[in-house]
């Protein structure tokens, strides 16, 4: 662990140098490797820089570098920029936005598409995180849960494209219905947001599942109990007893729930249609089409992330979950 | 154990369950099997059954160049994040360092920034920088969208681990090197191992930020995306299928690891 490189060398003088088997022992035996770590151990200035040198460029380039960029693109009143560094700076990408309904109106509905694919997968989730937390024995509790992990490593383009045998108009729906009887001509039902919710509902899931897992879990059973004791009906010791302990749960579900909602892109192309269109489909374009325009892709992207990063902590500080937790 | 419910809603948690069991399973099932189709397209009743699909795609050439080059960049990023997730992971775990807190953060947030601007301000990033979008593009946002999870595994870890450890070795006349490569590296091994098969497993499934960054060569899943665009046949299915089951035996084998090392 760190300590090794923090503390000082130690107080007592080892009694000998040991000796290593293998390439570390050359390694060790090396006059150049016994100089640098000399280096080391002797200066608290040298051990600092070798701690934290990477890890800090990195975050710097690479965490912030990026967000950094796409902020000061976005604030860009010509592209590509002036070669002589002469940048001139305006907020009129931003205006555009507001301006223009064919980009605040897909915006609006991606929201509200995710609030509600949220509000369903918690909906649809719940019940079965309770079940493999509380009902299941505990002996079995590792299969049950394995078989629900089972289809997402399956990865987001398979399990769309998944999706479509499933709501294609000669999928497997469709045809059942055909074959009982029941219709005769197929319901159409993909590139709708139907099929859309539907894909991303059956994406993001496992999302829901693990936090809510986690948290049911941890309620020690004696409350209920006590619950129970006191009169508390089914109802009652859900509501007042279990849904108050899973809350963090439902906060980090629904938190990663939404935030990965909102920017979906693969399903939005294969499962979504014309009257679909997402905010991720309007940016992408924006970058990726014949007439790109990054400024207004930047400026479009920091919105985004500005509106679904404090939606997320409005919700928390609401609910009043502590923290995220990714895993 | 008490039951809490009588058995009324008992019984409809158990169908609750295997209802989303079944939802869950069923999409996958029906596109395997789609892949044993006898016909030149997508769609049901199966009436005959081929294996021909698989002979045609573990042919193609196409696709095996997709494997190897997915496999290839799953690989460089596992590398590269594991190394820098553990850096970090072992800055945030030093006592008596300014702002550890911050810094944790930091390294937490490309997993809370959404994936398409993750992919996008990437894209911005790299023209900056003057990087041609390709495999080392791709590479570079794989990693940074593997680091945080990395980070967070390692420090589960590395919180757990008695600080004598370390100690000893020093005492035993370790210099901190050694003491890192022989007593903290092997005490980390467990976790590393499931971010590391996490790495591999996010990597072979983005989609978004190969997207944005890639060059002309596909991974798979644009190899797959460019197929179920272009037209559907069968053969989508027995590719798909390979590579499912390939990833869900390693995610399968991943699970085993971390559960073996939360104990």
């Amino acid at each position: 662990m760190a300590e090794s490189i923090m503390t000082p060398s130690g107080k007592t003088s080892p009694p000998s140098a040991p000796r290593y088997s293998g390439w570390i022992g050359r390694l060790a035996a090396s006059p150049i490797y016994a100089g640098t770590i000399g280096l080391i151990a002797n200066s608290r200035a040298v051990r600092l820089t070798i701690l934290l040198g990477v890890p800090l460029v990195w975050i710097a380039a690479l965490h912030i570098g990026p967000i950094y960029q796409m902020l000061r693109i976005s604030l860009l009143e010509n592209y590509p920029e002036a070669v002589d560094g002469q940048n001139a700076y305006t907020l009129s990408n931003y205006r555009l936005f507001f301006q223009e309904p064919l980009y605040f109106v897909p915006f609006i509905r991606t929201l509200i598409f995710a609030a509600l694919v949220t509000l369903c997968t918690l909906v649809i989730v719940y019940p079965v995180a309770y079940y493999v937390a509380k009902v299941v024995k505990p002996r079995n509790r590792m299969r049950a849960l394995l078989l629900l992990l089972l289809p997402f490593w399956a990865g987001e383009l398979i399990r769309t494209f998944s999706v479509i045998m499933l709501l294609a108009n000669r999928g497997a729906v469709n045809v059942l219905l055909r074959e009982l009887g029941l219709i005769d001509r197929p319901i159409p039902m993909l590139y709708t947001y139907f099929s859309l919710g539907f894909g991303v509902v059956y994406l993001i899931a496992l999302y829901m599942l693990l936090p809510l897992y986690s948290a049911i879990e941890k309620i020690p059973p004696q409350l209920v109990d006590a619950a129970d004791d006191l009169g508390a009906g089914p109802w009652q010791r859900f509501r007042r007893v279990i849904l108050p302990l899973s809350k963090d749960g439902i906060v980090s579900g629904c938190s990663l729930v939404y935030l990965t909602t909102v920017g979906v892109f693969a399903a939005p192309l294969l499962l979504g249609g014309p009257e679909t269109v997402i905010f991720p489909e309007v940016i992408a374009t924006l970058f990726h089409g014949s007439n790109d325009k990054w400024p207004e892709g930047a400026a479009f992207s920091i919105i985004m992330l500005v509106v679904s990063l404090s939606t997320v902590g409005l919700f928390m500080k609401i609910v009043g979950g502590r923290s995220v937790r990714l895993m | 154990m008490r039951h809490y419910f009588n058995d009324l809603p008992k019984t409809a948690l158990t169908a609750g369950y295997w209802l989303f069991v079944a939802y869950l399973l069923l999409p996958l099932t029906l596109m395997m099997s789609m892949s044993f189709k006898d016909a030149n397209f997508i769609a049901f009743p199966i009436q005959d059954w081929t294996l021909r699909w698989y002979a045609e795609v573990l042919q193609d050439r196409q696709f095996l160049d997709a494997i190897a080059y997915s496999a290839f960049i799953a690989f460089a990023t596992t590398v590269c994040a594991t190394v820098i997730g553990v850096w970090i992971a072992l800055v945030v775990a030093t006592e008596g360092i300014f702002g550890r807190a911050a810094i944790f953060a930091l390294a937490c947030l490309p997993a809370v920034v959404p994936g398409l601007i993750n992919a996008i301000s990437m894209r911005i990033f790299i023209r900056v920088i003057d990087l041609p979008t390709g495999t080392a593009a791709i590479i570079l946002a794989h990693t940074v969208h593997a680091v945080p999870f990395v980070v967070i595994m390692a420090l589960t870890r590395l919180r757990s681990m008695p600080k004598n450890l370390t100690d000893a070795a020093r005492d035993l006349g370790a210099d901190p090197f050694i003491a890192f490569v022989r007593v903290t590296i092997p005490y980390l091994m467990p976790a590393l191992l499931g971010g590391m098969i996490f790495c591999v497993l996010t990597s072979i499934d983005d989609f978004v930020r190969t997207f944005f960054l890639g060059g002309y060569k596909p991974t798979l899943p644009m190899l797959i995306f460019a197929k179920v665009q272009g037209g559907m046949s069968p053969q989508i299915n027995a590719m798909a299928t390979i590579v499912l089951i390939a990833t869900a035996l390693i995610g399968l084998y991943a699970e085993y690891l971390t559960r073996r090392a939360r104990k």
